[in-house]
C-alpha cells in the first residue's frame, strides 16, 4: 500500500514545494479509505494545503494579478496617504519594499505599522497592475511578520543605483543610473496643467541595448551624439519596455570620450542591429530596436484589407467605430504574423508599407483581387498562399500585451545569408564524426 | 497567460526515433489553468509539441472509408515525416487533395502518436498550416534545422560527460545555460532512451550527409534557379504572340541574354513540372495563366 502510494506523494510535494509530507500522505489516506478515487482525492489534497503553503516570491518573480503567495523584503520608503474610497476615508500606506532582485511599489491597505528599514514578510500578498508595472497590494487578509533584520541587505545599499547597461534595466529598477550616448532627440512642446512646457524626448544607446527617453529638465549642451551620466533617473514601463525619464531629481553630467574610455560609438550603436534568436527576444517584456530572422509559420486573421476610423485610426467594422459609432472609413492593410525560428514564436505587425513589400502586391492590386473574387478573405487567403512557410527579416521594437510579445516593424527583409558559408562551417564542425565512422 | 508553443526543427530521423510521449500532469494541468499539451520527447533530448518542416511531398493518399483522410509523405534528407490530415483539419486536407507530386512543402503542425496494443509507437504530423515553398526554402530549412540540432546534441554530449542524472542534472544544464525546456528535455529522454554517444553519432552523420545533399553549385544555389525561372517566364510571356513559344527560339533569345543553354532547360523543366508552362504541341511551351 505504502509503495503504491509513494509516487503519488512525491508529485503532490513537488507540486506544493516545501509542504510536509506526513501531512500529505495523512490527508491522502484518509480520503482513499472513504474510496476516493486516486485522482479526485490527490485534487482534493493540492487543493486544500495550496491555501496553506503559499508559493513564496521574490520581486524579479512578479507580474500584474497574482495571487495568494508569500513575499519578503525591507520597506525602503513608505509613507501614509488617506484616500476616499466609495464614500469612505480611510487611510492606506504606499511605498517601496526592495529586496536582492529589485524594487517594487506597494500599497497596504490596514495599518500593520510598519516603517522604514523593516524587513518584513508578507504572507497572502497579491498585485495588481499599476502605471504598467506589477504593485505589491496586502491588506487585512494578509500576515504581515517582522523578520530578523540581517535578512536582507541594509537600506543603504538597496537604494543605492549602481550603473547598469541599458540592457539590464527592467520594471524591477525604480529610478536608475547609466552612462549612455544620445542618438535621436527632439524637442516637443506639451501642455501640462493648462501651462506650456517644452520636453525633450529621444533615444540613448550603449552596447548593450537602445532605450527610449524624456527629460522634463533642459538638457544644456546635450546633443546627438553626446554622452551622457545620468544618476537617479525614473525608470517608467510601457507594455514591458522601460523608458529614462529625467526630472528634477535626476544629475545629468556630460562625459568626453576622449577622456574616459566608452564601449560604444556613435557608428556602433546606430548600426543595424544583427538579428537575435526570438526565444531570447522573449526573454524580455520589451525591446527597443531589435531584429530578428525566421518562418512565417501563420498568417493570423486581421491580415489583410481593413477598415479604420478616420477620428481614432480604429479598426472598424461594418463602418461603426467603437468609440465614434457610424462613420466613414479609411482604406488600410496590414500583415500579422507569427515569426518562428525554432527558439520562440513573437507575432509581428506589419503596416501597409511594410505588407506590400512583404506580400509583393500594393493595396490597390489587394483591392483588385477582392473585387474579382467578391470576398474579402480573397486577399487573406492570397496572403497565405504567398507567405507561410516563407523566410522573413524583421526589426522593429517589441512589447507585452495581453497576446503574447508583438514585435511592431519598422522594417522588413528578405534574408540572404550566405548558404555557402553557413554549410561549410557547420560541415566543419561536423568532418571529425565522419571520420570516425568511417575509420 | 500561456506562451504559444515554439515550432521546432528537427529532421525525420530524430522525429521517427521518438517513442515517448508525454501526457499532461496533474501539477501542471493545475498550474495551467487545465490547459498543458501533450508533448513528444525525442531520443536527442527535443521536447516537442508543435513542429516546422520543409520537405518534398512523395505520396498522397486519401485512406478513409467514410469521411476523408489524406496521407502524405514529406521527405527531408534523412527520412520522412507521415502526415494526416482528416476532417479537423480542413485546410490542409483541401491542401494535399489538389497538391501535385513532387513537390516542396511546409508543414507547421503538432506531434501526434499513435500506439498498438504491441508496444509500438508510430510518430506522424497532424498539420495546421502547409504551404508549397520553393527550393531555397528547403536548403535553409536543412541548415537551420542542422545548426538547431548540433547546438542540441552538444548539450547532450556535455550532459553526458557530466555523468549527472534527474534534478542535478537538470540543475548543472541550467547553471550552463541551456533553456528550460532543452534542460528538462535531456534528463527525460536520458532516463527512457539511455541515450549514449553512439546514438548522437549517428544523428551528426545525418546531419552531415543532409548538409552535403544540398545543391550549392553555381554561384549561390537554388535562389539563383529560382532567378533563372523567373526571368524564362517572363521572356516566355514576352516573346508569346498568342501560340505560344518555340523552345528553341526561346533557347536563342535567352542565350542572347547570358543564359546558357543548360540553365535554359533546368528552368524549362521545372517550370514544367511546377506546372507554371505546359506543352500544348512538342517543342512549343507557353505560359499557364
Amino acid at each position: 500500500m505504502d509503495d503504491k502510494l509513494a509516487p503519488h506523494i512525491e508529485e503532490l510535494t513537488k507540486a506544493l514545494g516545501n509542504t510536509n509530507v506526513l501531512m500529505i500522505r495523512e490527508e491522502l489516506e484518509t480520503l482513499l479509505k472513504f474510496r476516493v478515487p486516486m485522482e479526485e482525492a490527490k485534487r482534493t489534497v493540492l487543493r486544500k494545503f495550496r491555501s496553506t503553503f503559499l508559493p513564496v516570491k521574490q520581486i524579479k518573480d512578479l507580474s500584474a494579478g497574482l495571487k495568494a503567495f508569500e513575499i519578503s523584503g525591507r520597506i525602503i520608503e513608505i509613507e501614509e496617504k488617506t484616500v476616499n474610497l466609495h464614500g469612505n476615508v480611510s487611510t492606506i500606506f504606499s511605498g517601496t519594499l526592495a529586496d536582492e532582485t529589485g524594487a517594487c511599489s506597494f500599497t497596504a491597505w490596514f495599518d500593520f505599522s510598519l516603517k522604514k528599514g523593516d524587513a518584513i514578510c508578507i504572507k497572502n500578498a497579491s498585485t495588481r497592475s499599476w502605471h504598467n508595472r506589477p504593485e505589491l497590494n496586502f491588506g487585512e487578509r494578509s500576515d504581515v511578520l517582522k523578520i530578523p533584520d540581517d535578512s536582507f541587505p541594509e537600506l543603504e545599499e538597496l537604494t543605492r543605483t549602481s550603473p547598469k547597461k541599458l540592457n539590464d534595466i527592467a520594471y524591477t529598477d525604480m529610478t536608475t543610473s547609466a552612462v549612455a550616448m544620445v542618438v535621436k532627440l527632439y524637442h516637443k512642446n506639451i501642455k501640462m496643467r493648462e501651462r506650456e512646457m517644452t520636453i525633450i524626448e529621444g533615444v540613448i544607446g550603449d552596447d548593450t541595448a537602445k532605450l527610449p527617453f524624456t527629460s522634463w529638465i533642459p538638457l544644456s549642451d546635450v546633443d546627438i551624439g553626446s554622452v551622457i551620466r545620468f544618476d537617479g533617473a525614473s525608470v517608467r514601463m510601457f507594455r514591458g519596455l522601460p523608458s529614462i525619464n529625467i526630472n528634477e531629481n535626476t544629475s545629468v553630467t556630460i562625459v568626453d570620450p576622449s577622456f574616459e574610455e566608452v564601449p560604444f560609438t556613435f557608428d556602433s550603436i546606430s548600426q543595424k542591429p544583427g538579428p537575435l534568436p526570438i526565444g531570447e527576444i522573449l526573454l524580455k517584456d520589451g525591446l527597443f530596436d531589435v531584429a530578428a530572422v525566421g518562418n512565417i509559420i501563420s498568417i493570423r486573421p486581421g491580415s489583410g484589407i481593413i477598415q479604420r476610423c478616420p477620428v481614432c485610426n480604429r479598426v472598424i467594422q461594418k463602418n461603426t467605430c467603437r468609440a465614434h459609432g457610424p462613420t466613414e472609413s479609411v482604406q488600410d492593410m496590414r500583415i500579422k504574423v507569427i515569426l518562428d525560428d525554432g527558439t520562440g514564436a513573437v507575432s509581428v505587425m506589419l503596416n501597409r508599407e511594410n505588407s506590400e513589400i512583404v506580400y509583393g502586391k500594393s493595396m490597390f492590386e489587394a483591392e483588385e483581387i477582392i473585387r474579382t473574387a467578391m470576398s474579402q478573405d480573397a486577399v487573406f487567403e492570397d496572403m497565405k498562399r504567398a507567405l507561410t512557410g516563407k523566410y522573413l527579416g524583421v526589426r522593429g521594437n517589441t512589447s507585452r500585451t495581453e497576446f503574447g510579445v508583438t514585435l511592431v516593424a519598422e522594417s522588413v527583409w528578405s534574408p540572404d545569408d550566405d548558404m555557402k558559408v553557413r554549410v561549410s562551417d557547420l560541415l566543419g564542425l561536423l568532418e571529425p564524426v565522419g571520420e570516425n565512422i568511417n575509420g | 497567460m500561456v506562451e504559444r508553443e515554439i515550432s521546432y526543427r528537427l529532421f525525420a530521423k530524430e522525429f521517427n526515433d521518438s517513442t515517448f510521449n508525454i501526457h499532461a500532469k496533474l501539477e501542471q494541468l493545475n498550474q495551467s489553468e487545465g490547459r498543458a499539451p501533450n508533448f513528444l520527447v525525442t531520443p536527442a533530448g527535443l521536447r516537442i509539441n508543435r513542429l516546422f518542416v520543409v520537405g518534398v511531398v512523395t505520396e498522397i493518399d486519401n485512406i478513409g472509408t467514410d469521411n476523408d483522410l489524406w496521407r502524405a509523405r514529406v521527405v527531408d534528407p534523412t527520412g520522412a515525416f507521415i502526415i494526416y490530415a482528416g476532417q479537423y483539419q480542413p485546410e490542409a486536407a483541401v491542401f494535399l487533395s489538389t497538391l501535385e507530386v513532387p513537390s516542396y512543402v511546409s508543414v507547421v503542425g503538432k506531434a501526434r502518436t499513435y500506439e498498438p496494443e504491441d508496444g509500438s509507437v508510430f510518430v506522424s504530423i497532424r498539420p495546421e498550416e502547409m504551404n508549397v515553398v520553393d527550393a531555397s526554402i528547403r536548403d535553409r530549412w536543412i541548415v537551420d534545422t542542422a545548426e538547431l540540432t548540433l547546438d542540441r546534441i552538444n548539450i547532450f554530449s556535455d550532459a553526458l560527460s557530466s555523468g549527472l542524472k534527474g534534478s542535478e542534472l537538470h540543475e548543472y544544464l541550467t547553471m550552463k545555460g541551456a533553456p528550460e525546456n532543452q534542460a528538462e528535455g535531456i534528463v527525460l529522454a536520458l532516463d527512457y532512451y539511455q541515450t549514449d554517444e553512439g546514438y548522437l553519432k549517428d544523428l551528426k552523420t545525418a546531419l552531415r550527409d543532409g548538409l552535403r545533399s544540398i545543391d550549392l553549385t553555381g554561384s549561390g544555389g537554388s535562389a539563383v534557379e529560382a532567378d533563372n525561372e523567373e526571368f524564362i517566364l517572363g521572356l516566355m510571356k514576352e516573346m508569346d504572340v498568342g501560340k505560344g513559344v518555340d523552345y528553341g527560339e526561346l533557347i536563342g533569345t535567352a542565350r542572347s541574354r547570358g543564359m546558357s543553354e543548360n540553365a535554359v532547360e533546368t528552368a524549362v523543366r521545372s517550370l514544367l513540372s511546377n506546372g507554371q508552362c505546359y506543352e500544348p504541341r512538342i517543342g512549343i511551351l507557353k505560359v499557364v495563366s
